[in-house]
């Protein structure tokens, strides 16, 4: 049976049946206990299990990375609730020297199936220090699995299979995103990590879309239906690992590519597609893989600002527009 | 020191301590022979405090260390020869030839790992504390730290959580004055170590950690207070290493010779062998009967470790995930 | 066991160190712990411990003191009471250099894109189709904003050219393709030679003169001008390296080929082989040519700067003549293959040159021209760079020969010439005379290597 519910709704249902099911899960952050997190992300679950599984901590990011780090290779299942993934950055030391090598210096005999959520993205004035993305950053680290579902269904079955994994999953929730409804089975499901979806199917370019951006995308894509323009698009849903042949076939089929992604250009997920579509797809390009980006700069407060620094529908459309003309 | 001492207690301390030194020897040769190819931080001195604390810990309770860790190892049972391949970057070592000196793993015995960075394993052993918590398991976690960690947050985040919690933890800390060349009072303002226990919330033992009689007691009580869900508790130990930083630095400009024999004079494992001769607890005979054991174990782990295989290329990009 | 003493390793990048003093002498006893000697390694002057008790014995042939020694070199011995000494010349200390980490492989990169030369710009895209549908881009207009040949235009291209209206010629015309090709490479207007002859068949003679009689000041009616393709101005270029780099030779020899004729007929012959393709002189050419290139690998050869780079294995092209110029296919590996897959290759190969869908996998090593079916005997072919010999084949004939002088007998025998031109810069007249000779003998004994 589908019903329609929000994302935020979506990914806790996730959280809570995992944790009814396995009771070595448990949740860390700062106001997910009683308060149910900033982002709603644990509503209600505190009274069903009270401070030992839903744990408020105090302001200390390194801290309790370092301790859910330890407490995953002794066997918990921690799950770290940045409320802001911004807040990540201090503790980038445990998760870049610790986290993601545990694996490969025990030589596989330590796991470490620890999820690390956070709400990202731009937008109502957050400014620059609760505006962040950073993911990329986290593509390049190996051992780091990157999970950014756009849509309840996606969300739902995403963070089952980072619950149910050994690895370290970045679980990023655009909040842009969280409000948005969808249909979502009352069956439990789970979807694999390293499948993009075909979102819409075209034959004239082919667009892969990032997080928030798949929305927008989809609008430009019908205003270019109407004249009469096919344009495919391709949500990754996970970064790392990466699907790449889905869209090698899609750019087999058009001959063009735009990579549309809010965050920064340099060293970005689009130059990453772009140099493995170059590297194993050349002879089916009919012109240079584009990307467009949001602006190398920190978010500024202002809406006029703000805006100026994200790609939105008119940017979106344009770029399309100058990728068939190239 | 406890007025009574059995001797098998004593001698089981005693042999543990004497393994460690003896294998550290072996390693500082090694090194020098260029069997070595990464760096060596050896543990010559600080033996008592490894042994001490480690001899109230089981398997199932897990180890964090730090960069000098090979006493840690070897206390918590890695055999000798597991460690020495290791350092020879065998495939044989206990982490397969991927960790070297500083990220000596064997989860089998509850050795979670040695560090290259100081700080993390302070935090580790608070999850480890949190996980026996949530899961209602008697164990503990024991994160081993030198003086260098006690200003890094990670020692400011860690005890603090642990405390609030009451999270079965015993924090260590090997205070042998310096880290690498930086005194220790240099770097903190207020030397009183043990009111740190005090301000975090939680009961701190400062101990002479050359006597491991003593170093055994205290961690035995912290054991036992965290394993009853009474939280965590630090532990200071004073001690020394007589040899420099890491094998192949020089060990000049930051302190003198005359400290560094004071310190050789306070040898834990001669001092304990004095006590017991004096006390009549054991005879000269129990002593050599001992070294000649691990003369040979030693031995025997650089022979094994020498003729050990390299790990195969191949398998260079293995265990990144666990898919 | 006495324990050996040697240069110890004390810094990180250390590699050796100097002797500088003994500190003890041979003879006296030593504990753990004391100085025994002093090195110097990067300006600094370091103590030495023992790491074992005992009396020290540092044998005659110890290094002397202020020698550089590398670390692990042995210096001394220290012995316990009563043992015996080592031998003065024992085993070096088994200090084992840990081996370089091996280099991590790089990633692909890729070849240089050839210079440009006045075409168009391409995409990698349009370019595959161009090629797939036999297009020449390079007579194309891009529509891509910076003027760039994208598929749309290759695609309009082939649309055009579908329906493109048929030139009507008043009455067809009767050439020989001999003939035809001559008037693609004079650029003669067969149309307009047709209608000055009618009811003629056009010959190449016809051809010749009419591009003869061309007058130099050019009314266009009687001229056609052809753009030089992509092909010819490849061609022309390879052509005119080779002719003014090398240093061609070319021998000729008369050969007996009656044997080859026969195995050629039995092949032929076989109806079980219907549906596989019949190796053909080419293929028997190739094989032989693969063999005897085995035995004398300086004719497979190429030079490099200052090195000549001899191939272990024959990679042999066989010129093709196609509607758009030369094409050199090639056949990797025939050492290593069979008649039968020489001739499925080759054949394949053929038909992919003529229809335009080659892909060039391997360099060839070593090529053949065959002329013979054009009614040519000997010829000077020219060297396939950077191939330093091409073996150039005529046609088959049978003729009147002498077989035994003494008892003046004669007898009809089927003869064909070898022209083999080799690049004198890398071999002599002496080796290349006798490689063709083993090809001679090769197609008089086919049985030699037959066997494999």
């Amino acid at each position: 049976m589908m019903r329609e519910i929000t994302y935020t709704t979506a990914a806790r249902e996730a959280l809570a049946e995992e944790m009814a099911r396995d009771p070595s899960i448990f949740v860390v952050g700062e106001g997910i206990g009683a308060r149910g997190g900033n982002f709603n992300t644990t509503l209600g679950l505190y009274d069903l299990y009270g401070p030992m599984r839903l744990r408020d901590t105090p302001i200390v990011e390194r801290g309790f990375v370092g301790m859910c780090t330890g407490a995953a290779m002794t066997g918990s299942r921690p799950v770290v609730d940045f409320m802001f993934f911004d807040f990540i950055l201090d503790s980038f030391g445990e998760l870049f020297n610790q986290t993601s090598k545990m694996q490969y210096m025990s030589s596989g005999r330590l796991k470490m199936p620890i999820v690390l959520r956070g709400c990202i993205g731009i937008g109502g004035s957050s400014a620059t220090h609760h505006s962040g993305s950073y993911y990329p950053i986290f593509v390049h680290i190996p051992g780091f699995r990157v999970v950014m579902p756009t849509n309840p269904y996606d969300a739902k079955g995403l963070f089952k299979t980072a619950l149910r994994g050994d690895d370290p999953v970045l679980f990023l929730e655009h909040k842009s995103l969280l409000n948005v409804k969808g249909h979502v089975p009352e069956e439990d499901y789970s979807i694999p990590f390293g499948q993009a979806a075909i979102v819409r199917e075209g034959t004239q370019a082919t667009v892969v879309a990032l997080g928030s951006m798949v929305r927008l995308v989809e609008k430009a894509a019908e205003t270019l239906a109407s004249e009469g323009i096919s344009i495919e698009i391709i949500d990754p849903r996970t970064l790392a690992p990466l699907d790449i042949d889905t869209i090698l076939q899609s750019v087999q089929k058009t001959g063009r590519l735009l990579i549309v992604d809010e965050t920064f250009a340099p060293c970005g997920i689009g130059s990453e597609i772009s140099s493995q579509v170059m590297e194993k797809g050349f002879d089916d390009l009919d012109a240079p893989v584009m990307r467009l980006n949001g602006l190398h700069t920190p978010t500024p407060y202002s809406p006029a600002l703000e805006a100026a620094v994200v790609p939105n529908p008119q940017t979106i459309l344009q770029s399309i527009r100058d990728l068939l003309a190239e | 020191m406890p007025d009574e001492v059995t001797k098998e207690h004593a001698l089981t301390l005693w042999r543990q301590m004497l393994m460690i030194r003896r294998t550290e020897e072996q390693l500082a040769k090694s090194y020098a022979g260029g069997m070595i190819p990464g760096a060596c931080h050896t543990y010559v001195g600080e033996e008592a405090v490894a042994t001490g604390v480690c001899a109230n810990l089981n398997h199932e309770d897990a180890v964090f260390s730090t960069h000098r860790g090979h006493g840690h190892a070897l206390a918590k049972g890695v055999p000798p020869r597991e460690v020495v391949a290791e350092l020879f970057g065998r495939v044989t070592g206990c982490s397969r030839g991927r960790g070297g000196s500083m990220h000596l793993f064997s989860p089998e015995v509850g050795m979670m790992g040695t560090s290259g960075i100081v700080g993390p394993c302070i935090l580790q052993a608070t999850g480890a504390g949190y996980t026996f918590k949530l899961l209602n398991k008697p164990n503990v976690g024991v994160a081993f730290f030198g003086d260098g960690a006690m200003n890094n947050g990670a020692f400011h985040e860690g005890l603090n959580l642990a405390a609030i919690w009451d999270l079965p933890v015993i924090f260590v800390c090997e205070d042998n004055m310096y880290a690498t060349e930086v005194p220790f009072a240099y770097a903190t303002k207020n030397q009183d170590v043990a009111a740190r226990a005090r301000t975090y919330g939680m009961p701190g033992y400062s101990l002479d950690g050359n006597d491991v009689l003593a170093v055994y007691e205290a961690a035995n009580e912290a054991v036992q207070r965290a394993r009853s869900g009474g939280g965590p508790s630090l532990l200071h130990c004073k001690t020394y290493r007589t040899r420099p930083h890491a094998e192949g630095m020089r060990d000049a400009g930051y302190r003198t010779t005359e400290e560094v024999e004071s310190w050789r004079q306070r040898d834990p494992i001669v001092t304990l062998r004095d006590k017991l001769l004096t006390e009549n607890i054991a005879e000269e005979g129990d002593f050599e009967e001992i070294e000649s054991e691990i003369k040979a174990i030693v031995e025997d782990a650089a022979e094994f470790a020498k003729n050990s295989p390299y790990p195969d290329p191949a398998t260079a990009a293995e265990h990144i995930y666990s898919v | 066991m006495a324990t050996e003493i040697v240069m110890p390793r004390l810094g990180w990048t250390m590699e050796e160190g100097v002797l500088v003093e003994w500190l003890k002498n041979d003879g006296d006893p030593v504990k753990v712990g004391e100085i025994i000697f002093t090195v110097e390694s990067d300006k600094a002057l370091n103590e030495v411990e023992a790491f074992e008790s005992g009396i020290l014995f540092i044998p005659p042939d110890s290094p002397p003191l202020g020698t550089t020694i590398p670390v692990g070199g042995l210096l001394a011995y220290l012995v316990q009471p009563g043992e015996a000494l080592p031998s003065v010349k024992s085993a070096i200390s088994s200090s084992v250099k840990i081996d370089e980490q091996p280099r991590a492989v790089a990633a692909s990169g890729f070849q240089a894109v050839s210079k440009s030369n006045g075409l168009p710009a391409i995409s990698p895209r349009a370019r595959r189709i161009a090629h797939e549908l036999g297009i020449d881009w390079t007579a194309l207009t891009g529509s891509g904003r910076t003027g760039r040949i994208v598929e749309r235009d290759v695609r309009a291209a082939l649309e055009s050219r579908k329906s493109a209206p048929v030139i009507p010629t008043p009455q067809p015309v009767e050439i020989s393709p001999v003939a035809r090709r001559a008037a693609e490479e004079l650029g003669v207007d067969l149309a307009a030679l047709g209608a000055k002859m009618p009811g003629k068949r056009i010959t190449r003679e016809d051809v010749e003169r009419a591009a003869e009689f061309r007058s130099p000041v050019s009314a266009s009616a009687d001229e056609k001008r052809i753009p030089v393709s992509r092909i010819r101005s490849v061609i022309a270029e390879r052509m005119s390296a080779s002719a003014h780099t090398t240093a061609p030779v070319t021998l000729t020899t008369e050969v007996d080929a009656t044997e080859l004729v026969k195995l050629r007929k039995q092949l032929k012959g076989d109806s079980s082989a219907n549906t596989r393709p019949v190796p053909s002189y080419n293929d028997l050419l190739a094989k032989l040519c693969a063999v005897a290139l085995e035995e004398h690998p300086m004719l497979n050869a190429r030079l490099e700067g200052n090195e000549i780079v001899m191939s272990s294995a024959a990679h042999i092209g066989f010129a093709v003549d196609t509607e758009r110029g030369l094409l050199v296919p090639v056949i990797p590996n025939v050492g290593s293959k069979n008649l039968r897959q020489i001739a499925a290759e080759s054949a394949a190969l053929v038909e992919g040159a003529r229809a335009g869908t080659l892909k060039s996998d391997v360099a060839s090593t070593f090529t053949i021209t065959n002329l013979g079916m054009y009614e040519i005997d000997a010829f000077t072919p020219i060297i396939n760079l950077p191939e330093c010999a091409i073996l150039g084949v005529g046609r088959i004939q049978a003729k009147q020969v002498v077989i035994d002088a003494d008892a003046e007998l004669l007898a009809i025998r089927h003869m064909m010439f070898l022209s083999l031109t080799f690049d004198h810069r890398l071999v002599d007249g002496a080796p290349a005379a006798r490689f063709l000779q083993r090809v001679k003998q090769f197609i008089e004994q086919p049985y030699l290597w037959l066997i494999g």
